[in-house]
Formats: C-alpha cells, sequence, structure tokens
C-alpha cells in the first residue's frame, strides 16, 4: 500500500500557472466581450493580497500562541462578517448590525470552543492554529444563514404583515403571531447548509478535506475531521439563525404587541 | 332595519378625543363616539378619509395619536392587549387566512394565550359555516384555495366563535359579490346579536349602513359629526 503523499510546499511557478488559468478565462472574456476582465483582474488580485496578508497575519498570531492576539483577529473575524451578513437582504431595520454581531460573536464562541476544547482536545482551547480555522469556517457559513435568515423574516414582516396583523387582531401575542415568520426564516436560512449535508462527499469533497488529503493526510482522518466540521457548522448556522430571527422579532414589535413594520427599511443603502 | 335598540345599553366602548394617522398623515382628530352594549354603529365617510385607520388604532394595532379607548370604562391594558384585541375583534377588509385548511384556521386563535381555558368549539363552527353557505366538506380544504367570497365567510365565521364584546368590521361585505351581499349582513347581523355583540362597522355604503346599524356617524377628515339614522 502506498504511504500517504507528504505534504508539499507549493513554488512560485505552480501559483503562477494557476494564474495562467485565470488569465484564459479573462482572454475568453475579451474574446466574447463578457466584460467579465476587469472584475475577474480585481478579484483574483483582491484574492492574493487578502490571502497573502492573512498568511502573514496568521503565522505571527500562531507563533505568538496567546488569548491576547486572538483577541483582535477574533473581533476582526466577527466584524467582517457581520458586515457581508447585513450587507445582502433587501430590507434592514435600525440595530440589525448590533443584533448580527451579537448573534455571530456568540455563535463563533459557543461553536469553536466547544470544538476546540471538547472535541479536539487542544490545549490551551485557544490556540490560534486551531480556534481561527475553525472559526472560520463557522463564521463563513453563519453569515450566509444569519443573511438569508434576515433577508426571509423582513420580507415575511413586510409582505405578509396582514397575515401577521390578522393573528394580533384575534388576540395573539406578539410571539404568537411571529412563529410563522420565525420558523420559516430559521428554515430558510438553514437551507445551504443541509443541502450541502445532504450531497457532502457525493457531489463534491468540501475544500477542507481536499485541503487536508492534498497537504498528504490519510482520507479516512481528513473524514473524521471534515464530519466534525460539517456538524459545527450546521450547528453555528441554527444557532446564528435562530439568534438573529429572535432577535430580530423582538427589535420590531413594542410592548403592545404591535408589529412597527415602519422600523423596516427597504434598500441595501 | 336596525335590529334593535341600544339606547339604555351600557357604556360599552368609549372613544374620547381619538386623534389617528398613518404615514405621518393624520387622518382623524378629536374623535369622541361610544358604543353602547348590544348597539350597532356605523362609522360612513369616504375612502381615505381614514376609516381603516381609525379601526386599527381602536383594536391597538398601531397607537392613536392623542385620546383614549375604553372598554367598560377601562382603558386598554399595558402588555394585555392580546386579551383586549379578542374581546375587540377586527375583521379586516379583505380576507386574510393561513395558508392552511378552514379548520386550523377557525382553531388557530384557540390555541393562543389569550384564549385561555376556552376550547375550539367545532360543532359551533361547522354549524355556522352552513349558516353562511359554506360547506361542513370545506373544512379540510386548503383556506386560500376558496373564492375570496367564501374566504370573507369564513373571516366572518372565525371572529363570531370567538365571542368578542365589540365587532370592529371594516367593509366586511366588499369581497362578496352585490347578490351575495344582503344575504350574508342578514345572517351575520342576526347571529351577532342574538350572541349579545355590539359592532362599530365602517363603510361607505349608506344604505347598508340604513340596514345594518342603530345609528351612524359621519367621518370627515379633521371633522366628525354624529348623527342618527332613521
Amino acid at each position: 500500500m502506498a504511504s500517504p503523499v507528504q505534504p508539499m510546499d507549493l513554488s512560485w511557478w505552480q501559483l503562477a500557472i494557476a494564474a495562467s488559468l485565470i488569465l484564459i478565462s479573462g482572454a475568453v472574456s475579451l474574446a466574447l466581450k463578457l466584460r467579465m476582465e476587469k472584475r475577474l483582474a480585481l478579484a483574483s488580485l483582491r484574492t492574493i493580497v487578502q490571502l497573502g496578508l492573512v498568511g502573514y497575519v496568521l503565522k505571527w498570531v500562531f507563533e505568538l500562541d496567546t488569548l491576547l492576539a486572538l483577541g483582535p483577529v477574533f473581533l476582526l473575524m466577527i466584524a467582517t462578517a457581520t458586515g457581508a451578513a447585513i450587507r445582502r437582504p433587501e430590507r434592514r431595520y435600525g440595530g440589525a448590525a448590533r443584533r448580527a454581531f451579537f448573534s455571530l460573536a456568540l455563535t463563533g464562541l459557543v461553536i469553536t470552543v466547544t470544538a476546540t476544547r471538547l472535541i479536539i482536545g487542544v490545549d490551551p482551547w485557544y490556540a490560534p492554529s486551531y480556534f481561527i480555522p475553525l472559526l472560520g469556517m463557522v463564521l463563513g457559513n453563519g453569515m450566509n444563514g444569519i443573511s438569508l435568515c434576515l433577508d426571509h423574516l423582513l420580507e415575511s414582516f413586510t409582505l405578509r404583515r396582514d397575515v401577521v396583523e390578522m393573528e394580533l387582531a384575534l388576540g395573539a401575542t406578539s410571539w404568537e403571531s411571529a412563529r410563522g415568520p420565525v420558523s420559516s426564516a430559521v428554515r430558510r436560512g438553514m437551507i445551504p447548509i443541509i443541502n450541502s449535508m445532504m450531497v457532502v462527499g457525493i457531489v463534491s469533497l468540501p475544500g477542507m478535506m481536499t485541503g487536508q488529503i492534498l497537504a498528504g493526510a490519510d482520507p479516512l482522518r481528513a473524514v473524521k475531521y471534515q464530519i466534525v466540521i460539517m456538524f459545527m457548522i450546521a450547528a453555528g448556522t441554527a444557532m446564528g439563525s435562530m439568534l438573529i430571527a429572535v432577535l430580530s422579532y423582538r427589535a420590531l414589535y413594542n410592548s403592545r404587541h404591535q408589529l412597527v413594520s415602519d422600523r423596516i427599511r427597504s434598500g441595501k443603502g | 332595519m336596525p335590529g334593535g335598540s341600544a339606547d339604555g345599553g351600557e357604556r360599552l366602548l368609549e372613544l374620547s378625543g381619538l386623534s389617528a394617522g398613518t404615514d405621518g398623515r393624520v387622518l382623524i382628530t378629536g374623535l369622541d363616539l361610544c358604543v353602547r352594549e348590544g348597539e350597532f354603529v356605523a362609522l360612513l365617510g369616504p375612502s381615505g378619509c381614514g376609516k381603516t385607520t381609525l379601526l386599527r388604532a381602536v383594536s391597538g394595532l398601531i397607537d392613536p395619536l392623542e385620546g383614549a379607548v375604553r372598554l367598560r370604562g377601562e382603558e386598554a391594558p399595558g402588555d394585555h392587549w392580546p386579551s383586549f384585541r379578542r374581546r375587540v375583534v377586527l375583521i379586516q377588509q379583505t380576507p386574510v387566512l393561513l395558508d392552511r385548511t378552514v379548520e386550523e384556521n377557525l382553531r388557530r386563535p384557540f390555541d393562543y394565550d389569550s384564549a385561555g381555558e376556552a376550547g375550539f368549539p367545532g360543532d359551533r363552527a361547522v354549524s355556522l359555516l352552513e349558516v353562511f353557505g359554506v360547506d361542513e366538506s370545506r373544512m379540510s380544504q386548503n383556506a386560500r384555495s376558496l373564492s375570496v367570497g367564501q374566504q370573507q365567510r369564513v373571516c366572518l365565521v372565525r371572529a363570531l366563535i370567538l365571542q368578542p364584546e365589540v365587532l370592529l368590521l371594516d367593509e366586511p361585505t366588499s369581497a362578496l359579490d352585490p347578490e351575495s351581499v344582503r344575504s350574508v349582513e342578514e345572517v351575520f347581523v342576526r347571529e351577532a346579536r342574538q350572541r349579545g355583540m355590539s359592532a362599530l362597522l365602517v363603510t361607505h355604503d349608506r344604505a347598508q349602513a340604513e340596514r345594518v346599524c342603530d345609528r351612524s356617524v359621519e367621518l370627515q377628515p379633521y371633522l366628525t359629526e354624529e348623527a342618527r339614522i332613521g
């Protein structure tokens, strides 16, 4: 039986070959006048710069290996994920960003600490070389879940306000009238991760697992890690979606069990 | 036809100096109105004069700009709005039903906390539906698949089985075809009066107000005048 492939370093030449694939795509765009070349070039440049910077920052943080070094990185990651989660929905309300930040921070912390401390048994639990990549995976999916969930919830409260108010008019409390929109928004936020879990390993190999295998890990070991990751992501997305849905519903009703729908603003501006 | 005089009835629903508006516009100012026990009162006014907004303010779906709403002398309660709204039920102009069966729609308000011990009166719901011309077999059908007219009848039955003290009716027959209006309103008023309910009906249909209500109030923007029909 062949021994597992050893982790290999990529040379700049090898990276240049990968970049040539993008150049070919750009050339096709030019030839067919798709007008995608500028966006593609910008996206590629950002990928290089962002990942390059992250590589250096991570190297520095991993070497420091302290909670103090982890703090700012944690906050930066949460803030960036919050920005992305809030930008996408068609509608928003005052305070949505604060609530999304809180949802992502709590979700990220609970899920990642559970993984590092209880599942993987890293010592210390905040060891940045484990904590940051795991947190990144939870946040990457959590922010999508929050974004979809918030979009759906605000859409329900705007387009189906008559149904919510009908329930209120018949004696429902705020929660009783919001339960339908909240549950369907949480379900909406969960759809991508549920779909991924349904086809994982069949349609595609997850990036983390592929990366591990390419870096020389035993596939079975990579699979175990991937299962942990998938469960973390699913739990994180569920928790984040539920938190943002409940916090948002509470922000959109007042103590007189009225839906204050004019708190919802249209537009992404 | 006013079905019964309520001159001597107790003061049930009182609006004092009520002002209401929507989207930053004041539509009703300083309205004083009293609905007595068993009384049916019509609020008449042209489209856009604030009738719907007024009913929303009375049921507490929006805050009045000024003034107070009292039920049996008590102001609408701090955090007991669900119980208040159950006693003063609003029926919207266009039928609003959940995307579920007719039975689930009728049962739903009995699942709310404000229902207390009250259980779903299934037999009464079925017999009322039949009185309104909706066959029992419809109970298991998705409510939104019914015709708009039938949906409105389901909404009326849903309100009646809640046994509220006051019905706030926002043009409740506007979704019905002209031939059905008379029969539905007759059945509805009879059933409501038999159960001792009062009603505040908003409509622009003066003839309907005369047929259904004991008296009417003319609503005009910034001006209301009370006038007795007949």
